[in-house]
Parts: structure tokens; sequence; C-alpha cells
């Protein structure tokens, strides 16, 4: 394991048992099938993929909300799987999540104040009432709120000031990694930008690690330093984000860059688009082989048979592809 | 040639207990024959209130079409009673939502729903309406059309349901389409498909769209013209190519600023638009926009610029300073200078 990473995944599989009721078969989702990669004190690391690839189960089994079927995940050089429910919480302060809803994340009973010092009483951070003010104060400014919001209720706020309030709870435990699950995606255009520099800001300011999971493949790009594309509970690529926009290896990668439209009439009227046919399987009967062989432009038939394992293609740009070179 | 549909200062407003919001406040716009016209603005702007009073579908008593035309070819839908309105819904007019599974009744299958609209409108038979089902889905693409009927909306995916409420939409081959954010549900591929599927059978059948969405790439990719809206109103207008080319009202430009893009070498800093988008129940004195504009002189604190034609080539823009915003394309350095200095 490298001196500096951060946190450490290997080989992370979660799977839920599903269905033998009233009806239908009772089967095995295979949410989260095999996944690794370690992410570098102070960096961030984006996790693409579509609804149902497993981005935001690894992330619940990274902060240990999910248990992992198998697999480890080491924070700070601890391995997380193997520590109870009582050592947990101690870890846990260090590691915090920013949801995407921000409105069904607060409490709406909840003043804002209140929102953000919550997690001060649980962990018994702050002592004193005074102590405990200052620092709610000093938490709604880093994340750009008035002291006077702090009065406020989650209806009274702006989905864009809600998602504030959500980044000042994670950052009350001064957190080392944060999870960021979608945090922009349920916002207006205009407001993610606001949220995202918030973000980069604080990152820098506080030296913060982001996991940073999300659909949206542009704003990916913009936040991150190296970036996880998934498919199907798996990580098909990842690599540097330059590399991975610039130079993507896998087919999937591919498709999804291209799906993507260009704000621009005049690029747009003359681009080419892969438009992959089909929908992504169900996880509860990924097909044999590699799980994209049935949408994939270029399968030959070795990619129904075999599975194509993660490796590294050219330096540090791994990509599981049989035709990948 | 008049247009298709003329919608001329329209006024929806809906009485909460914050009082009265203006959610469409005195908007016009066109759609001509076979065009894609595209209305954009962030949550609460006014543009899924605009398609709802096209269809006279606006919930009342809290919602209320208190003003304007609704011309389509020519007649004002806002006159015709409630029988008549029936014939227009769906025959003439369709609509497809962002979230199928909520407008698909649950208990009816596939088969049912499609076939209703067939029976009602074009007085088929069962048996023809069977058919043409048929052909539809097969038309938009469902693989097994004729098992799929059989079958109830949760048995679809999303993408499969989008499908199915495009052939719905298209059965009774409707002049106009109303497509309220009819992808922003669907994974980045799906939406890809369902998109290009729309655009072809649009082109096909020389259908008329109306595309109301937050996504500036989908308009880019799809949209003839464009309508921004903000706070209730339109606050410019134009073909899609002068308008993402050279912006003339700050908000546009702002929209256009904010996103990153795939195409450009990446930033540094991304610039966002400052502020909330406003509460429409208190709505600044001026220009709805001025709280968050950069280019903000003193006029647009006390009088609501009106949209106004700037130029031959139908650049319509609400802005005092249209003409003296920065030139030359949203990502122009001047642009950006400007817009962080002021």
């Amino acid at each position: 394991m490298s001196a500096e990473a951060l946190l450490q995944v290997r080989d992370l599989v979660k799977h839920f048992d599903v269905g033998g009721g009233l009806f239908g078969a009772r089967g095995t989702v295979r949410a989260v099938d095999g996944v690794s990669f370690e992410i570098p004190r102070g960096e961030t690391l984006g996790l693409v993929g579509e609804s149902g690839c497993g981005k935001t189960t690894t992330g619940r089994c990274i902060l240990q909300l999910e248990r992992p079927t198998g697999g480890s995940i080491a924070f700070e050089g601890e391995e997380l799987t193997a520590l109870s429910d009582n050592e947990l919480r101690r870890v846990r302060r260090q590691m915090q999540v920013i949801f995407q809803d921000p409105y069904s994340s607060l409490n709406p009973r909840m003043s804002i104040g209140q929102i953000i010092e919550e997690p001060l009483f649980v962990h018994g951070i702050v002592k004193g009432g005074a102590e405990r003010a200052a620092r709610v104060r000093r938490l709604l400014e880093q994340v750009g709120l008035l002291p006077q919001h702090g009065r406020r209720y989650p209806h009274q706020l702006s989905g864009g000031q809600r998602q504030r309030v959500g980044i000042a709870r994670a950052l009350a435990m001064e957190p080392s990694l944060v999870v960021c699950d979608e945090p922009v995606s349920a916002l207006d255009v205009s407001i993610q930008a606001q949220i995202i520099n918030l973000l980069e800001d604080l990152q820098s300011e506080l030296g913060l690690t982001y996991l940073f999971v999300a659909h949206d493949l542009s704003v990916v790009r913009h936040i991150s330093d190296r970036v996880a594309v998934m498919y199907l509970g798996k990580i098909v690529e990842i690599t540097d984000r330059k590399v991975l926009y610039d130079e993507p290896l896998h087919p999937y990668t591919k498709a999804l860059l291209s799906a993507v439209p260009i704000p621009d009439p005049e690029i747009e009227a003359h681009r080419e688009r892969i438009v992959l046919s089909g929908e992504v399987p169900s996880p509860l009967q990924p097909p044999s082989g590699c799980v994209f062989h049935p949408r994939c432009p270029i399968a030959v038939a070795r990619c129904s048979q075999e599975i194509p394992t993660l490796r590294e293609i050219k330096t540090a740009h791994w990509a599981a592809c049989h035709l990948a070179s | 040639m008049p247009p298709l549909l003329a919608v001329r200062g329209l006024q929806t407003q809906f009485l909460t207990r914050g009082g009265v919001v203006r959610a469409v406040d005195e908007v016009s716009w066109d759609v001509r024959e076979g065009e894609t016209v595209a209305l954009v603005g962030e949550s609460g702007c006014g543009k899924s209130v605009s398609a709802l009073s096209i269809m006279r579908l606006v919930a009342e008593p809290a919602g209320r079409i208190v003003g304007g035309q609704i011309l389509f070819k020519g007649r004002d839908l806002l006159t015709l009673t409630e029988e008549e309105m029936r014939q227009v819904r769906g025959r003439e007019i369709a609509m497809i939502f962002q979230e199928p599974m909520t407008s698909l009744n649950p208990v009816l299958t596939i088969g049912r729903q499609l076939t209703e609209g067939l029976e009602v409108h074009l007085g088929m038979t069962p048996g023809q309406a069977r058919d043409r089902a048929v052909e539809l889905l097969g038309l938009v693409g469902v693989p097994d059309p004729g098992r799929r009927l059989a079958q109830y909306p949760h048995q679809f995916s999303g993408g499969m349901r989008q499908r199915m409420m495009i052939a719905m939409a298209l059965a009774c081959r409707p002049a106009l389409i109303l497509a309220d954010e009819p992808t922003t549900a669907l994974d980045v591929t799906i939406q890809a498909q369902i998109l290009e599927l729309m655009k072809n059978l649009s082109r096909e059948f020389g259908v008329a769209m109306m595309m109301i969405t937050h996504n500036l790439g989908v308009v880019a990719r799809y949209a003839d013209r464009v309508n921004v809206m903000y706070a209730g109103r339109i606050i410019e207008q134009g073909t899609a190519r002068e308008l993402y080319a050279n912006p003339r009202h700050p908000y546009t430009l702002g929209l256009l600023h904010s996103v990153p893009r795939l195409d450009e070498p990446r930033r540094a800093r991304l610039d966002p638009i400052e502020g909330q988008p406003p509460d429409l129940t208190r709505l600044p004195r001026g220009c709805a926009f001025a709280p968050r504009c950069a280019f903000r002189v003193e006029r647009c604190g006390e009088e609501i610029p009106p949209l106004r034609q700037l130029d031959d080539e139908g650049r319509v823009s609400a802005c005092w300073e249209a003409e003296h915003l920065p030139g030359g394309g949203p990502r122009s350095p001047v642009a950006t200078a400007s817009a962080g200095r002021r």
C-alpha cells in the first residue's frame, strides 16, 4: 500500500439478497462486485456511472453504512471492516457524507444552528454553549452563510443554501474524508457552480479528501484528480482525469462521454454520437463475460465468455476491456 | 403563414399562503409547424406551468389562467369548452412528462393505455387500435411489442416507459408535442437514445415540439429556437445558434458561463451566478434578475425591462443593457473579466 493513501479499497463486494416473498424468486443483487481503488490524502476521486452501477453503494460501504459482503477498506491504515460498531463511532468522525437531496437529509423541525451543532453534541467535541455557538458561526461563515441563517429552518432556505448547511454539518466533525454523493445534481444550474467552487475552496483550505460520486461527467471532470467509471458493480476504467477525458480506453467510457451534449449548437450540429443500444442489464442476472458486452459496439466472441480484468494498459491507466490497447 | 401555436400575454397565477405567485407573467412565444422550440429555465421559473396552461391543466382553484391568449391553429384554446378542449388534448396537442411512472396508470396494461386514445379520438375498433398500438411500440423501439402490450408499466424500465409515453403522444398524430423534461429522470446513455428517437420521429412525422428543459446541452443539440425564462417571464429569445453564440441577457450569459464543458480545457474555477433564485411571492421591484446581475445599472432596480427586439434577426431580450453586454460569444475573455469585476 502506498504510504500517502488516506483510503484504500480492495476487492470490495456488496451483495443484497432480494425476493423470496409472494412475488418473484429469491436472488442476489451484485451491487458492488470486486471494486478496488485508493485515494491519496487531499485528492478527489470521481466515481461516475449510471443509476444502479453501484457507485452510491460503494460510498456507503466505505462509510460502513452498509457492511460489505467482502473485501477490505483501509482508512488511514486501519481496516474498517473488522471494527465493531462502537469502534466505528471514533472513525466516523473523520469520514463524513454530503447527500444529494439536502431537503430530505435535514430535520425540518430543527433550526439550521441546531442541525450543525448536533454532531458536536453527539460526539462531545466542544463543551460549553458559548464555544459551540462560536463554532456554529464559524461553520456558517465557512460555507458562505450568514450568522442569522442559524436561526432559520430548512424550509426557509433555497436548495443551494440547504446544501451549504449539509456541507457545514459534515465539516463540523473536522473530517479528513468526505463522501460527496451527487452533491449538486438536485440543484439548479446557476447554483451548481457555487457549490462546486465552495467544495474546492474547502478542500484546499482544510486539506480534505473527497470521494465524489456523480453521474454528470462534466462536473466530475471539473472537480476530480482521478476518475473511476463504474458499470454494473465493476470499475471498467480508472486513471487521471485528464487522461480519462482525453484518451478514454473503455468503449463504455467513450459512449458516456459521447452522450453528453455540449452546450453549443455549432458543435452539436457536426458532432457524431455513439448511441448505445439496449439498457443496463439487471444486476440480479449480470451478463456472462464482460458485463458490458451486450451493449458494446465493438464486442467480439471472447467478450461474452471471459470476464476482462482491470489491467494497466498504459502507465497508471487501467481498463477492463479485452480489446483495449 | 401564422404560427401553429401563438401564446400571447399568457398570465397564470397561483394563490398561496405567501401571497399571489405570478408563475407565468405575460409570456408570449410561438411554435411554427414542424420546428422544435425550447423553453429553458431553472426550477420555479414557470416553464412547466406554461405547458400545463396550454393544455389547460393548471390545478384549480389554487392556480388560474388570468390573462392572455393561446392561439392554436388560429383558435384561442382559452375560449374552448371543456368538451372541445378534450378533443385537443392528446389528439392535436400531446404531452410527454418527466416521470413517466407518475403519468401512466399502474393498474392498466400498456396496451389498454395506448389503445384508449385511438378508440376515443380516432374511433378505431379495438382490433384496429391494437394493430396500431403494436406498430407504435415498434416505431419507438420497444422490442417484442406484441408481447409487451399485455404488460403493466412497472414491468417496463425507465427508458422503456418513456418510449411508451412517446408512443402514446404520437398515437393520434398530433401537430404539437409538449415535452416537459422528457429525459431528466433518465441515465445519460438512455437520455441520448430517447432524444435521438424524439428528434427522428418529429422529423419523420413533421410534428412540432416544445421542449421544456433546464439542460443547456440538450437545447443546443435539439432546438431550432430558444426561449429563456426567469421568474415567470421570458427574458431572452432567439435562434439556438444566435443565442448561444451571442447571449443578450446577463442571465443567459451567466448560465452558459457557469457550466463546465467537456469540449473546453478545464477551467481553474467556475463562474457561478451569485445569489439565490428569487422568491416569486416577493419579487424585487424592477428586473427580477437585478439582485444577481453583474451588469446592473440604476434603472434595473426601478423599472421592469420589457422584452424588446434588438435587431432584424429576431433577437429579443428583456434587459436595459442588452446592447452593452460583452459580445463575441459566451466564453470571450472580455465577458469573463467584466463579469468578475463589476
